[in-house]
């Protein structure tokens, strides 16, 4: 499923709150937080200790980067290779979409609902992925699809050139489902942060409107946009349950890993599922540590 | 001149394009599930015929439902208890010892995006053979499922908590003479409702919408036998793929009133006091 990490409805803003002076306690403190820490070492770090633990490991139980490199060459690396162009383009597609969607919606006065109604499908619409997502696109543009057929009526064979939902096409307009709504949610904030004042300041002192968005609005948008792109990249190259429907497709990264821990593969060959597990975590993790510090320097202009 | 130009014809535009996006996908579903109309049969003139229920019945009527809805409710019930035991504690004494590390916690709680559920199935996997016992249960699916909602449900009482006179209303109760487990459960909690029904709702979100732990493992999870049913009767399986989605958007929508009231309540009070 789609996750976001938006803040939700109520939440003002991460204004830090009264932080309270450290006293000598300040060691003991920390114990507060052990179960909490037991909890996610328990099962989530040491899950993904293990997958390393598995993937670094050679045909003899020795250590070593054979798995890891098989897990990068080959048909595993045609996998990588589809599943990171099919996962920039879903990021491209939903970042530009997204991002213009946000600017519409920021610039409706009238009617006043019209905002709030766009902003709470986003939060229902970028959370929706999986199965329904999966099914509602196949009735839609399956080869039987109501929007196949529709698209005949008009002379448009939909399946004349290379399109199927397994394809980079197709997951690209699938994934766009949550792609958009998604960097709606990102980016609204940082185009709520646009003061009126800068494109005054910058109209009096001579600039005109592709002046105030090439010197001033860009600028301030752009760890916000880069900061959603690679959101949404992380999140189409994760997602899992949606791409298992639309397709047996094993080009996708997450669905050769289920297949290797779930197919019947000789001894040796489970490992290169674990170091292909592996490798999306280590794609991850860079990509989630990107966006943290983006989303960091994004919020600076937010207040 | 420009801006009216966007402002009257663009921009409705660009919102009529993204709604037609975004509801034909679901119609299209819809039909397929709940209207006997081949659609090669499809015309303009029969678009509103033989719609029925009927593949929803047979869909619940197969033996292995019921038992795919229980456990997928008993799992809700349990992440649901799990996240809160696990959260409202901790996220307390962050607020209240622990201001600085709120920022480390809250990196913590974002991992599960970067070790995403098919790499956690994939260490599940690992550790399988050396945790039978545990692994073997379909509740042990629990914890898994809490660590996946910790983005959503940190969020939702970290939020909460905020909103609160947390150092206030503890040392009122301390000094009244509550211990801490007392002060939890007797003053943080009530203070909380809002924010603990989010987070349960939250979870009972993500239950409902995970699949690929439950895909790897083989548990019979409510959305797996919506997968699995759909190869048999595939209107069936649409139709049960609706019910999901009209849950899940009814919790997002409850999540979104229950928490606006709250503060316009919460503003008046303290105009008042």
């Amino acid at each position: 499923m789609a996750l976001i990490f938006t803040n939700p409805p109520g939440e003002g803003g991460a204004v830090a709150r009264a932080t309270a002076p450290f006293t000598s306690q300040r060691s003991r403190s920390w114990l507060g937080l052990v179960p909490f820490l037991a909890f996610l070492v328990l099962f989530l770090i040491v899950p993904a200790i293990s997958v390393f633990s598995q993937a670094l490991r050679g045909a003899n139980g020795e250590f070593g980067f054979a798995s890891m490199g098989e897990a990068f060459s080959g048909q595993n690396l045609d996998a990588f290779w589809f599943s990171i162009t099919f996962s920039a383009g879903a990021a491209a597609v939903g970042t530009i979409l997204g991002t213009l969607l946000a600017y519409v919606a920021a610039s409706i006065t009238r009617p006043r609902w019209l905002r709030n109604a766009v902003t709470a499908f986003s939060g229902v619409a970028a959370n929706m992925g999986g199965l329904p997502l999966a099914f509602a696109f196949l009735s839609l543009l399956g080869r039987q699809g109501l929007g196949t057929k529709l698209l005949n009526g008009v002379g448009i064979d939909l399946y004349a050139g290379d399109f199927g939902l397994g394809e980079v096409t197709g997951l690209v307009t699938v994934y766009s489902y949550f792609n958009i709504p998604l960097m709606v949610l990102v980016i609204l904030p940082a185009i709520d942060g646009l003061k009126p004042a800068w494109r005054e300041a910058c109209s009096s002192l001579g600039g005109n409107s592709s002046t105030y968005w090439r010197r001033v609005g860009l600028p301030v948008l752009a760890p916000s946009i880069l900061g959603g792109f690679i959101l949404l990249f992380a999140n189409s190259f994760s997602a899992y349950a949606t791409a298992a429907q639309l397709t047996d497709n094993s080009k996708i990264v997450p669905l050769r890993i289920g297949f290797f821990l779930g197919g019947d593969v000789s001894v040796g060959e489970d490992a290169v599922g674990y170091a292909l597990a592996a490798w999306m975590i280590v794609i991850m993790a860079v990509a989630m540590i990107l966006y943290w510090a983006l989303r960091r320097r994004a919020e600076r202009w937010q207040s | 001149m420009r801006g009216r130009v966007f402002g009257r014809v663009v921009a409705p535009l660009i919102l009529l394009v993204a709604a037609a996006f975004f509801i034909l996908p679901l119609f299209a579903m819809m039909r397929f599930a709940l209207q006997n109309v081949q659609v090669i049969d499809l015309r303009w003139s029969n678009l509103f015929d033989k719609w029925s229920l009927a593949p929803l019945w047979s869909a619940f009527s197969d033996d292995q439902f019921g038992r795919a809805l229980t456990l997928s409710l008993k799992l809700a019930i349990g992440t649901g208890l799990i996240s809160l035991l696990l959260l409202v504690p901790t996220i307390v004494w962050v607020h209240l010892r622990l201001p600085r590390a709120r920022s480390t916690v809250e990196f913590l709680t974002i991992l599960p995006y970067v070790i995403p559920a098919i790499g956690m199935v994939a260490g599940i996997m690992v550790i399988k053979p050396h945790a039978r016992w545990f692994l073997n249960s379909d509740l042990s699916l629990i914890p898994f499922y809490v660590v996946l909602a910790l983005p959503f449900t940190f969020r939702s009482i970290d939020s909460g908590l905020k909103a609160l006179d947390l150092r206030t209303l503890v040392e009122a109760s301390r000094s009244l003479g509550y211990g801490w487990i007392r002060t939890i459960v007797h003053v943080i909690v009530p203070n909380l409702r809002t924010a603990i029904l989010s987070c349960l709702f939250l979870t009972v979100a993500v239950v409902l919408g995970e699949y690929t732990i439950a895909d790897v493992l083989l548990k019979r999870t409510f959305p797996a036998f919506m997968g699995e049913y759909r190869g048999s009767d595939p209107k069936g399986g649409y139709g049960l793929a609706i019910l999901s989605l009209v849950v899940t958007t009814l919790i997002f929508m409850i999540i979104g009133l229950v928490s606006r009231p709250k503060s316009a309540r919460r503003r008046r009070a303290r105009g008042t006091t």
